[in-house]
């Protein structure tokens, strides 16, 4: 009889609490400072809410779960599981992932805090897999490894509607930082491991959408094994604006028919560091 | 009469070939078929062989290797323009062929004509026909011609050649239609042709003023005429002579017999009833005693150069010692940017964009090969990518690569401002110097760009007919609009540029035009293009009153 696995995730992956319950998941909400007051991801904040207060130019400060919550969350759910696979959001971007680490070391390994670098969908995509594979009857070990020697296998890439915002937050490396200009640029990042980084600016969006369209591309063909549908997910992801995620996906379609593709909002975290109007194309390797 | 020429009058030849050209200059500007305010064919062409000049008028014992280098690295430096890089890569491979020689024969001449037109013919990535490199090809085929029936008298040789080359640039307007219909004959091959009727000149022993110090446009304000040595003789002497007497040949011969046992830098010019003369010498009294016997003398003039020379050797110095100080060595990169430009808006938006040093000129003077390599090294990278954004810059950024061993150059053809612009936007840092050059160089295309200035003159231009003064639109392949009011020029040329596919439309207003008027202009297309993101920016440039982009 294989062991009990739990999956759990934070809410940067995009997963909301009634996703989470669907899908047989745990999801830690994130904290925000509002003007000093706390919010959590999804439970006390959603989207409309927090874009309404990002735009009027209140001070977003994101923080990572307090290790009490954390740690509250694990002991409830090993109550009725055996093992846990935490996903955090990715290493580089915030300090969730190195806390949980520390907290888990008291946990006897009964928890897996797996340290892929995600963020957004391919963190959802992860927490996915993570769950296939433990219907695949693999330990939490075992996917905490596996989903590890999996990490290089994804991509994302965001164009932001403006500079503001990352200029404001700045969680981002200097060479992002240097794309200052009188210019309106539109700015496409993308995360690829630890950083999130300057990867090309565009003046239009239709420039910056057919840079995301080659470079993810591009990785698909040369560094995950081919462009075809049963070998990719695609993903898109937006800061606000459905519509132009919709519109983004049906180009996206028709550049690589038949693909599975979801929508997803980028998590609140991300928002608060890129502001509304963002765009993000992302592929993740299929698990075989 | 000889039959070989050596270093001392092929540098004489040389020095006359410039001369003419220089007076030349403005007439030969005006056979541009485009008539903007441009850096001009016949500005370009001469300050390009001014800079050789400046380098062979300096030297002291000339023998043929080290005139040869003179010409060569001098011209090569300050190559302008797509005819001045043309024109000094002709000097380039003609001295290339004869700088081993000690005396030149015909047959000599030839081979060092065919080798000019070989190596321009290489510097340029797309010859066109109808233009200088025609008249070239056509004056080295008939050298070869003359070399070969064996013509041995130069007279004869350089009077067929100047004939042939004058026929060649007749037919020019045959070959190109623009130059048909503005009427006008090919302007570089005119310089080029002036050249050699200057050179002709003084190979005929034509006394002609030879003396390079008054140079226009050169970088350090005046032409350096004397180099950084001691002074031989202390006084320039200048004064013109009202002839009272016969002054034939035999009589100017005795006359410079006598100037050079009391000096140097002997320029005797008659001409009618005066004659010009400069002469440095230790005592200019001799050289008025002696110049009273032909006629009175006015606008004397005479200078003590040591002097001076110690006074601007002290300026010199004191400049250097100033601008070293105040410049730091900037940190090492591996990637740096340079860009011609024009204005203090573009020069802003290009350093926000990352440009590291900016050449301002583009519109109005076309910066030199020099100029390039000057800000080449300022720029402490490994790899430095070049914006040259003029068509007529290009070729010069393309020599300079040519000529930088310690650093990897990459000129990324970008023939206006908004391709620059578009160029450095589309730089990957992540990707190799390769790639971003190939990426760009596809991405300039997709940006359209109109320009509006003035006409200089009046011209016909594909069936349109111009009145100088009149506001133009220019495009990438031609004139877009024409008209007497600035504002619907350029709103005319912008419904020219436009189609479906473009939805972003920048607006750069130069520096004759009030904020104001732009806004004016930027609510008008607006109107006319409402699904467009219109972007206005204050260029700053000169000239040009708008330049507008599509995308």
């Amino acid at each position: 009889m294989s062991r009990k696995v739990a999956v759990v995730t934070d809410s940067n992956s995009g997963i909301t609490q009634k996703q989470a319950k669907e899908m047989g998941v745990f999801v830690l909400p994130m904290p925000f400072m509002i003007n000093e007051e706390t919010f959590f991801e999804d439970i006390t904040l959603d989207q409309e809410g927090f874009y309404k207060r990002l735009e009027s130019g209140a001070n977003v400060v994101t923080s990572q779960p307090s290790p009490e919550s954390v740690m509250d969350l694990w002991k409830e759910i090993l109550k009725e599981y055996d093992e846990i696979v935490h996903i955090p959001m990715s290493s580089g971007l915030s300090g969730s992932c190195q806390s949980a680490l520390m907290l888990a070391e008291d946990f006897d390994k009964k928890v897996q805090v797996v340290n892929n670098q995600r963020i957004s969908v391919t963190q959802r995509q992860s927490v996915i897999d993570a769950k296939l594979l433990s219907e695949r009857g693999m330990n939490a070990e075992q996917i905490k490894e596996f989903l590890e020697n999996d990490k290089f296998n994804s991509s994302i890439y965001i164009m932001l509607d403006t500079l503001y915002y990352l200029k404001k937050g700045g969680r981002i490396t200097p060479a992002a930082a240097a794309i200052g200009s009188i210019l309106r640029l539109k700015p496409v990042l993308q995360i690829q491991g630890e950083k999130l980084d300057a990867f090309a600016k565009a003046r239009t969006a239709n420039q910056g959408k057919s840079i995301m369209i080659n470079a993810i591309r591009n990785d698909m063909e040369n560094r995950f094994g081919g462009a075809s549908a049963d070998n990719i997910w695609l993903m898109v992801a937006y800061t606000k604006d459905l519509e132009a995620a919709k519109q983004f996906s049906q180009e996206l379609l028709k550049e690589f028919p038949g693909f599975d593709l979801v929508i997803n909002p980028l998590s609140l975290s991300v928002a608060c560091h890129i502001g509304p109007g963002s765009l993000a194309v992302a592929c993740s390797k299929k698990i075989r | 009469m000889t039959n070989t020429i050596d270093a001392k009058i092929l540098a004489k030849m040389f020095l006359a070939g410039a001369k003419n050209l220089e007076s030349k200059k403005e007439w030969i500007n005006d056979l541009n078929v485009f008539p903007v305010p441009d850096g001009d064919t016949g500005t370009n062409m001469t300050l390009t062989i001014m800079s050789a000049a400046k380098d062979v008028a300096a030297m002291k014992d000339i023998d043929m290797l080290s005139l040869c280098k003179a010409i060569s690295s001098g011209s090569l430096r300050g190559a302008r323009g797509n005819s001045g890089v043309i024109l000094s890569q002709l000097f380039r491979g003609f001295t290339k062929s004869i700088r081993e020689k000690e005396q030149l024969d015909i047959l000599m001449l030839a081979d060092a004509c065919d080798k000019a037109v070989e190596t321009a013919y290489k510097a340029v990535m797309k010859p066109k026909e109808g233009t200088i490199l025609t008249v070239a090809k056509g004056i080295s085929v008939k050298a070869r011609e003359l070399a070969e029936e064996g013509c041995s008298d130069f007279t004869v040789f350089f009077d067929e050649v100047i004939r042939c080359g004058d026929e060649v640039l007749e037919r020019t307007p045959e070959m190109l239609p623009v130059l048909k219909q503005a009427g006008v004959v090919d302007s570089g091959g005119q310089g080029l042709m002036q050249v050699l009727k200057g050179a002709y000149d003084a190979f005929m022993g034509k006394e002609l003023d030879l003396s390079i110090s008054e140079a226009p446009h050169t970088e350090s304000g005046k032409a350096n005429a004397q180099p950084d040595i001691e002074i031989k003789y202390g006084y320039c002497t200048e004064f013109i002579i009202m002839l009272n007497r016969n002054f034939n040949i035999k009589t100017e011969m005795d006359f410079k017999e006598y100037l050079e046992s009391i000096g140097d830098s002997i320029v005797v010019v008659a001409d009618d009833d005066v004659v010009k003369v400069h002469v440095h010498t230790n005592d200019p009294g001799l050289a008025i005693q002696r110049a009273l016997r032909y006629g009175s003398l006015s606008n004397m003039k005479i200078d003590n150069m040591r002097l001076e020379h110690e006074e601007k050797l002290f300026k010199e110095s004191q400049a250097a010692s100033e601008k070293a100080a105040s410049e730091e060595p900037a940190p090492h990169k591996e990637v740096g940017f340079i860009a011609v430009s024009a204005g203090d808006g573009i020069n802003e938006i290009f350093k926000g964009l990352g440009v590291d040093h900016m050449i301002q000129g583009g519109q109005t003077m076309n910066p030199s090969t020099e100029d390039m390599l000057n800000a080449i090294e300022k720029v402490n990278a490994d790899t430095v990518f070049i914006l040259p954004n003029n068509k007529n810059i290009i070729l010069a950024a393309n020599q300079a690569q040519m000529m930088v061993k310690d650093k990897k150059i990459v000129v990324v053809p970008t023939k206006t401002v908004p391709q620059g612009i578009t160029a450095i936007i589309n730089y990957v840092p992540d990707l190799s110097a390769e790639e971003n050059e190939e990426n760009m160089k596809q991405e300039i295309h997709r940006v359209k760009t109109g320009q509006v200035t003035y006409a200089v003159r009046d011209t016909v231009i594909e069936d349109k007919e111009i009145k100088q003064g009149d506001y133009m639109g220019i495009g990438d392949s031609g004139i877009l609009s024409i008209g007497g009011d600035v504002s619907d020029v350029a709103f005319r040329m912008v419904k020219e540029m436009m189609d479906e596919q473009l939805e972003l439309i920048s607006i750069y207003y130069g520096e004759d035009i009030t904020e104001n008027d732009a806004e004016q202009l930027r609510a008008q297309i607006e109107r006319e293009y409402p699904s467009c993101d219109i972007e206005l920016q204050y260029g700053g440039q000169p000239i040009y009153y708008y330049i507008i982009s599509a995308e």
